[in-house]
């Protein structure tokens, strides 16, 4: 009886694993596309209006607290292993903000100051800005993919 | 772009307070499970910054 149950749990558990087939990507594409060019947009356009914008509020103050904190934004640099992933890891991060991140250089509003601890403080939240708008993609492709409520 | 200077303890704050937000709306179903999880994150990050706050006092004594 015991092992019965035990199985029925095991079972139970497997079938919370299962996610439902990939709908084709002209439904999840534009919604992960719109994600992440404008944070929050995508769950905009699937009506969660206020996961939105508090998403989209995260990322945004996020990033201009890194901007005013003089943080630098990371370009691809290679040379040693460990360069190339701070930088390159880095750039995908700021890139990740999506239109805030060409805006930002369209428009030259990053001004790397001297370095210090607030300069440093600032490049992190510039790149964490990112990974809230990376977390908030993912998010709204699960809902985009049924995969989520 | 107007300049900011915030000290160590504001920026984590502001760090931890953002990540518990975001942390608890991506990753919980129901709007009190995100609240106690937000609350409950902010809470560890602040039992972790100053644990770890006395403990670096205490090693550089």
């Amino acid at each position: 009886m015991l092992s019965l149950k035990t199985g029925m749990s095991k079972a139970k558990k497997e079938e919370k694993h299962v996610y439902p087939p990939l709908p084709p990507a002209g439904k999840w594409l534009p919604v992960v596309a719109v994600s992440w060019l404008v944070p929050g947009a995508g769950h905009f356009m699937l009506k969660r209006t206020y996961r939105g914008a508090i998403l989209a509020g995260s990322v945004l103050v996020m990033f201009l607290l890194g901007l005013m904190m003089r943080g630098y934004m990371f370009e691809p640099m290679s040379g040693d292993l460990l360069t190339t992933i701070i930088y390159t890891g880095g750039f995908i991060g700021n890139m990740a903000t999506g239109v805030l991140y060409f805006m930002t250089k369209w428009f030259g509003y990053n001004q790397p100051d001297i370095a210090g601890h607030t300069v440093d403080y600032g490049t992190k939240f510039l790149v964490a800005a990112g990974l809230f708008n990376v977390l908030a993609i993912v998010d709204a492709f699960e809902i985009a993919t049924g995969r989520k409520d | 772009m107007p300049k900011m200077t915030l000290n160590h303890f504001e920026a984590t704050l502001i760090f931890a307070l953002l990540i518990s937000i975001v942390l608890g709306v991506v990753t919980k179903r129901t709007d009190q499970e995100r609240l106690q999880y937000g609350i409950k994150s902010f809470g560890y990050f602040l039992l972790t910054v100053f644990g770890l706050g006395w403990l670096m006092y205490f090693g550089h004594r």
